[in-house]
């Protein structure tokens, strides 16, 4: 069978299952007790157990059963859950994301998993690292699994029957029999197959199905299946089959499951064929390793049971979720601009031409595109969670080596990003929040003598706010002192003693991210490299976002980050200036009006305006960009725009509003180097290019 | 070991100059060019092309010539050389000849004003035609560019 076409699914769904596995492994090490979490993480380790088997990644089956042997003991209460057992699962789950990782790569998914397998099945057989041996009850249940292992069903096979009765599905336990003149018995089986996998899940069934649909069998053939439906039902649609002779439907609970499964192992060399329940198939080895080969061997047997129970114990929901290829949706958001564009052309026409049913069909296409814009955006729109879920794990981890006390607490995890700025937008956070909990978090100690609790909180919040979306790392920690920032400012050369008194707090702040700043003064491996805080700020700057940080010495720090919502689409209102039209986008704009002459003033040489009670700068766009036809300097009246970067404002004097407009951001071309000012162009409904305008730069 | 090449010919001024077939995209009547402030004096601006921006520099500024005023035979053509797109604007271009490689010869130091290193170098065709082949990548070299405008400032 072709695996290819199953391993990008094996891939997604690995990843989906390593990650609930990190996510409730911390989970149960808030609450060890709480055994609801380990029967989740039980599933997961189970079903991921099985779709590696499925693949054939041995070592990733092998680790995954021995994680689920150790779960095992837990969830039967057999095993406490202790620091070093929390550890060597952590490790058994970096093992098995390194080899999806491999995987994902193209490579075989090998690893040498023999150390943290050793230590697994220390756990399991009770043996503690430390020492304090906790004896041989571990021991013997150890075993126990393995009794349902013995015949026909396997291990895996038998857990997922025992599983299915636990979760309030029927077992049920079918014998077929078939005529015995019927010419066409693999045909009759393949019926009844497959009017069984409409309503459930053949585990098992002997013979197996390759054999069966090779006719390589009596006249009769057992199977174990899992239904939601009533067993009558179920017989009676058996025999509405053509030729079959009789059926028998046994209901079975986790006893009669347990027994039958012995009297197979029984009977299994006596019954070759048929009848029996028995089957050929040799008994199980306990070994791990036998147990993974006999399971890489079933992938081989495309119908073979291993290969469905993935989905099954998935859960019975049918998802409503398809995957679709990220350049696809590229394509479409490409298409989608072509059609913005020749929408707003029409629209220009229309208005010209002033023909009533033509105006009308062009504002129902209007209003048809505008929905359509915002589905094809929401398509792209991925959850912050798919970036976040990884933070919990590595706060965890962080906090252990630095031998910290850390809560991290997310909140607004659902809020939505473009994708392309969720793909960007994972590096920089985590550098953000390792060095909230490496440089903001103080050791416990230093917390005790300031009177703080000894755990320190980080939170990460993410939230909607306009056009942008804003996510905040803050901390309790120690706060950051101006005076240390200037004196390290100072020291590497990036401002002058004289400079530094003459800086705002916030200008202070800022410091941090100049390149080649580092406030720690000891390297650690987890942050101050000094090669920090420039690159995320280079890099959320790149992404037309921006950080801004907010502290207060001894209490803590805030780093906000404000990204925009999107990078292809963007509100903006158009102006022009004398012949040239340009776009100003949305988000930076606070207000429009107008000022008279007189209201003009000048200071220190700048010219400003009164806005709202206070003096903020009167910029002349046509001075920066050498605008010929136009100045403001001769009209009685100028019509501004209000800007701002930040808390900071400043006006922008122009000649006339055109109006607000969706625009397509699309680039200049490679041949012309940055300009200052301007972040890109987009084509206007009469065809010509317009300018984007980039005010954070007018705003110093 | 020549081999026959396909050059579309322009004009800027009186002088006739070929660039390889290949390397074009296509040639445009004038189109309506937005004006993109703070960049290269030769840099016309954008425009454009199906829905694609692309900037486009006017040939003559680019060599140093006077600018000349844009006649309906003002043709831009599109070139498409180390993943850049650029137009430029040339007085005219009418013409498609097959040139044998063997016939380009190094040109000397300078032809028609321009400087050598922007050529591949120079072909006679017919009697008393000479075909000037610009070197692509050296025209739309952005190093040297910076340091022209530089000594410009």
């Amino acid at each position: 069978m072709d695996m290819n076409q199953y391993l990008s699914m094996f891939i997604d769904e690995s990843n989906d299952h390593l990650q609930s596995l990190n996510e409730n492994m911390l989970l149960l090490e808030g609450s060890p007790n709480d055994l609801s979490i380990v029967q989740v993480i039980f599933r997961s380790a189970h079903t991921l157990k099985g779709m590696a088997a499925t693949m054939g990644f041995e070592d990733m089956a092998s680790l995954t059963h021995q994680m689920e042997n150790v779960l095992d003991l837990v969830r039967n209460e057999k095993l406490a859950m202790q620091d070093f057992i929390f550890d060597t699962l952590f490790k058994g789950l970096d093992a098995l994301e390194s080899m999806v990782q491999d995987i994902t790569e193209g490579g075989e998914g090998k690893a040498d998993v023999s150390e943290i397998v050793a230590s697994l099945q220390a756990i399991v057989r009770g043996e503690d690292p430390s020492g304090k041996g906790t004896g041989a009850a571990a021991q013997a249940s150890a075993s126990a699994p393995k009794v349902g292992a013995a015949i026909q069903l396997d291990e895996f096979q038998y857990s997922v029957l025992n599983q299915s009765i636990a979760d309030g599905h029927r077992v049920l336990y079918l014998d077929v029999h078939i005529r015995e003149n019927c010419q066409l018995k693999a045909v009759r089986a393949y019926m009844v197959f497959d009017l069984l996998e409409r309503s459930g899940e053949v585990v098992k069934s002997s013979p197996s199905v390759q054999d069966i649909e090779q006719e390589k069998f009596e006249h009769s053939f057992s199977l174990y299946y899992i239904t939601l439906k009533d067993p009558a039902e179920l017989e009676s649609q058996i025999l509405n089959v053509s030729e079959i002779d009789k059926v028998t439907v046994m209901e079975l609970d986790q006893e009669s499951l347990q027994q039958m499964s012995e009297l197979g192992s029984a009977s299994q060399e006596a019954a070759a064929v048929a009848e029996a329940p028995a089957k050929e198939e040799a008994a199980n080895a306990v070994t791990t390793q036998a147990e993974a080969k006999e399971q890489t061997g079933q992938k081989q047997t495309p119908q073979a049971p291993a290969a469905k129970t993935p989905s099954k114990t998935g859960g019975a929901a049918p998802s409503r979720t398809i995957r679709v290829d990220i350049e696809r949706l590229d394509v479409l958001m490409n298409l989608f601009s072509e059609l913005l564009i020749d929408r707003v052309r029409l629209e220009q026409l229309a208005s010209e031409v002033q023909n009533h049913a033509l105006t009308e069909t062009v504002e129902h296409m209007s209003r048809v595109s505008s929905d359509l814009q915002d589905i094809v955006m929401k398509l792209r729109m991925v959850p912050v969670d798919t970036v976040f879920n990884r933070f919990p794990r590595m706060i965890r981890d962080l906090a252990k080596s630095l031998d910290k006390k850390v809560d991290l607490i997310i909140t607004g995890a659902e809020t939505e990003l473009d994708r392309t700025v969720i793909d960007e937008i994972g590096d920089p956070l985590v550098h953000l929040l390792r060095n909230a909990v490496d440089h903001g978090i103080e050791p416990i100690a230093d917390r005790i003598s300031s009177g703080k609790p000894e755990t320190g909180t980080v939170h990460l919040r993410a939230f909607h706010s306009g056009n942008h979306v804003f996510i905040e790392i803050e901390e309790d920690g120690r706060g950051i002192y101006r005076e240390n920032i200037l004196k390290t400012a100072i020291k590497k050369g990036v401002v002058t003693q004289e400079q530094a008194s003459a800086m705002s707090d916030e200008e202070v702040n800022q410091l941090l991210f100049a390149p080649g700043f580092s406030t720690a003064e000891k390297i650690s491996d987890v942050s101050g490299r000094g090669v920090g805080l420039d690159v995320v700020n280079a890099k959320i700057t790149s992404l037309g976002g921006q950080v801004t940080i907010y502290s207060t010495p001894g209490k803590g720090t805030n780093f906000s980050v404000q990204l925009p919502l999107t990078l292809s689409i963007i509100a903006a209102m158009m102006v022009k200036m004398g012949s040239e039209k340009y776009a100003i986008p949305l988000s930076s704009i606070v207000e429009t009006g107008i000022v008279r002459k007189e209201q003009i003033r000048t200071v220190h040489g700048n010219k400003m305006v009164e806005f709202r009670g206070q003096h903020i700068p009167l910029i002349s766009l046509s001075k920066i960009f050498n605008i010929k036809d136009f100045n403001e300097h001769e009209e009685a009246e100028t019509e501004i725009i209000v800007i701002h970067k930040g808390e900071r404002l400043a006006a922008l004097a122009i000649d006339e509003f055109i109006g607000q407009n969706e625009i397509v951001l699309k680039s200049l071309g490679k041949y012309l180097p940055q300009i200052k000012g301007i972040s890109g162009a987009t084509i206007l409904g009469d065809g010509q290019v317009a300018l984007i305008l980039d005010p954070n730069v007018f705003i110093k | 070991m020549g081999e026959e090449i396909k050059v579309i010919v322009f004009k800027l001024g009186s002088e006739e100059y070929g660039i390889e077939v290949d390397k074009v995209q296509t040639i445009e009547r004038m189109l309506p060019i937005t004006r993109v402030p703070k960049t290269y004096t030769f840099v016309r601006g954008v425009i454009n092309l199906r829905g694609v921006v692309i900037p486009v520099i006017d040939l003559r500024g680019r060599f140093g010539l006077p600018e000349g005023e844009y006649t309906d035979q003002t043709r831009i053509i599109i070139v498409a050389v180390n993943d850049m797109e650029v137009g430029f604007i040339v007085d005219s271009a009418n013409d498609v000849i097959d040139l044998h490689t063997d016939r380009i010869e190094t040109p000397p130091e300078v032809v028609g004003g321009i400087k050598a290193k922007y050529l591949d170098g120079v072909a006679k065709i017919g009697d008393d035609r000479l075909l000037i082949m610009l070197n692509l990548s050296e025209v739309l070299n952005k190093n040297e560019i910076i340091q022209l405008e530089s000594l410009e400032e």
